[in-house]
């Protein structure tokens, strides 16, 4: 930061974060392929589950390599 | 009236996850909390993506959202006014101009450097009413997110607005002002991926985007075209009430002077990043009209109640974006949508009570009550006051439940004293012989002019085209008093030695130099900031 102070920091939120839409993509992945599939009738037949669980696996996947490597490159 | 949305098991474990993950969030924070400062600020400690993401989620909350797809519901695309002209061009002027005054005098508050710049007096009715309009305002927000939960999911009041406020209560009590720094972050995640699905599907039903536009009335689609006179568009305002009542002070008024928000820019880790804080967030400010605006515009085209009929009944446009849920969102993705409403209510009233305690225990408690007492006390005070805050907005909800008319009167008293203070802003940063009694009558008189002007309205002495027009016009006759009556006075009031007030006024503060490369330069975010912004209205015109 071409900062001369050092800053304390505190655990990096791409953790939980990353989890958590880790969490919601694989449950809304393996719903939208196993589950019931009348009730996307009202989704213009669209499985917008799985659709969002891919989406959010992605995104997930993104966070929790971005922290993986700041730690790497902090020790 | 029965419920119109059903969650099942896979909905509640989406929500159930939500909340653990916010209550570990904070529990994880508290043993960082050592001082005040880390309690209330972060420790200024945090790197700009982070702030600037919860720069935006705090304002982003439940009322917010559900209200500004209602207004898109009924003026059409007219709504990003409050999202580009209302936002933008505030939002830069705050990172560019007054964020060097506000983190590196090293103020802890807002009302902290109305204290250096002009006097006691000045804060203290700056500290007390904002104190008592933040509590205020997230019992309202509380109650109207209940209310909504009761009718369309058929959760009872009170387990709601419990369960919300207990919520935010435990994580803020742990980790302060990180805690909820760190939620709004997952919660802005949350918002996005919750409300996108519906813009999806229902972009998708309608037949995309120019199935939309064909659905709708013309004058739903354009931003400038039909502001020519009030009487051509359906907000009822000219172009000038909207740039200078929305555009100008309301909009400089809340973004560059609330605490709420300004408070998440003082805990960047150095003053670039708190610069860089409002520029950022400029960006995705630009983009929320896709998840507000558009749901609001789905809903005109695909819902047969919100067809305009002439004569017919008014819509309940508040209902608009649970409906749309309703009618296009399968469970699963339902469950999410539902946990992005919770999320944006949590963010907007966790924002509200850190934004309480810390002016309560800096500016209140520690500047009158108790004076002097070592850290270890105010940081005590900082988690008490969490706790009465958060019932106090409990109270506050409950209240609002009896009389459901205060709830608009109360947001209607907030713009009395939002809009002239922005004029003490401006004239004391840069205006080095504004003095210390100018500022506090010239405020004092901006919100009477606020007041008056609103009683002139009420008992018709005063015409305006549509009630969004008196309130732009209120709002800029305020801002006028203020400035004028500040100047008028400071001419004849004793000034402060230019010594006090190096670092707080411009052209007194020695300019920092940054030796930052192109892309941490906050004028370059900036620039471009407002460049898009101009791309975008005259894309939409």
């Amino acid at each position: 930061m071409g900062n001369t102070e050092p800053r304390r920091h505190f655990f990096d939120l791409k953790i939980p974060l990353g989890s958590l839409l880790g969490f919601y993509g694989l449950l809304l992945l393996v719903y939208g392929i196993f589950g019931p599939s009348d009730i996307y009738d009202k989704s213009a037949h669209l499985d917008v589950n799985a659709i969002w669980g891919v989406l959010m696996i992605v995104l997930s996947s993104a966070f929790l390599l971005s922290a993986y490597r700041g730690r790497k490159a902090k020790k | 009236m029965k419920p119109v949305i059903s969650l099942n098991f896979i909905d509640y474990m989406i929500l159930g996850a939500y909340v653990l993950i916010t209550i570990v969030v904070g529990y994880a924070l508290k043993k960082y909390m050592k001082t005040s400062e880390d309690f209330f600020l972060s420790g200024r400690s945090l790197p700009s993506w982070i702030t600037s993401l919860a720069f935006l989620s705090a304002n982003l909350g439940a009322l917010e959202v559900i209200g500004m797809v209602a207004n898109s519901a009924k003026y059409g695309i007219l709504t990003v006014h409050f999202y580009w002209i209302g936002a933008i061009p505030a939002m830069i002027f705050l990172g560019l101009f007054m964020m060097p005054f506000y983190y590196s005098t090293k103020v802890r508050s807002v009302p902290e450097y109305l204290k250096h710049r002009y006097n006691e007096a000045t804060r203290g009715l700056n500290a007390v009413s904002f104190a008592i309009m933040t509590l205020l305002m997230s019992g309202i927000s509380m109650y109207a997110m209940a209310l909504l939960f009761e009718l369309t999911l058929g959760w009872s009041l009170t387990s709601s607005i419990l369960l919300s406020a207990l919520v935010v209560l435990i994580y803020v009590f742990f980790g302060g002002l990180s805690s909820s720094i760190y939620n709004e972050v997952i919660q802005f995640f949350l918002i996005w991926l919750g409300l996108l699905p519906v813009v999806y599907i229902g972009l998708h039903a309608v037949g995309g985007f120019e199935g939309l536009v064909s659905r709708i009335p013309p004058s739903f689609m354009h931003v400038w075209q039909h502001m020519g006179s009030a009487s051509d568009n359906p907000m009822g305002v000219d172009w000038l009430g909207m740039v200078l009542g929305l555009g100008f002070v309301l909009s400089f008024g809340y973004w560059t002077t609330d605490f709420l928000v300004v408070q998440r820019a003082m805990a960047s880790e150095d003053l670039s990043a708190a610069r860089r804080t409002p520029l950022m967030a400029s960006f995705p400010k630009m983009l929320v009209p896709i998840i507000v605006v558009i749901p609001g515009l789905l809903a005109v085209a695909l819902l047969p109640q919100f067809k305009v009929v002439p004569g017919g009944p008014t819509p309940d446009y508040n209902s608009a974006l649970i409906l749309m849920f309703a009618h296009y969102l399968p469970n699963g993705i339902l469950g999410l949508a539902i946990t992005g409403l919770l999320a944006s209510f949590m963010s907007g009233m966790a924002g509200n009570v850190t934004a309480f305690n810390t002016v309560w225990t800096y500016d209140i408690y520690g500047s009158y009550i108790k004076k002097n007492m070592p850290d270890g006390h105010y940081l005590k005070m900082g988690k008490y006051a969490t706790v009465f805050g958060v019932i106090f907005s409990i109270g506050t909800a409950y209240i609002v439940q009896s009389f459901p008319n205060l709830m608009d009167y109360m947001q209607l008293i907030f713009t009395f004293f939002n809009a002239p203070l922005f004029a003490t802003f401006l004239l004391g940063m840069f205006w080095k012989k504004t003095t210390p009694w100018g500022g506090f009558w010239g405020l004092l008189i901006g919100i009477s002019t606020a007041a008056f002007h609103y009683l002139m309205y009420q008992m018709h002495f005063i015409h305006y085209p549509s009630e969004m027009a008196a309130n732009f016009y209120q709002a800029w006759w305020a801002w006028c008093a203020d400035f004028v009556f500040t100047i008028i006075i400071s001419l004849f009031t004793k000034r402060k030695e230019e010594s006090e007030l190096v670092g707080l006024v411009y052209g007194l503060t020695p300019k920092a130099h940054s030796g930052d490369s192109l892309f941490r330069k906050p004028a370059f975010w900036g620039v471009l900031s407002l460049v898009v912004m101009v791309v975008l209205n005259i894309i939409f015109w």
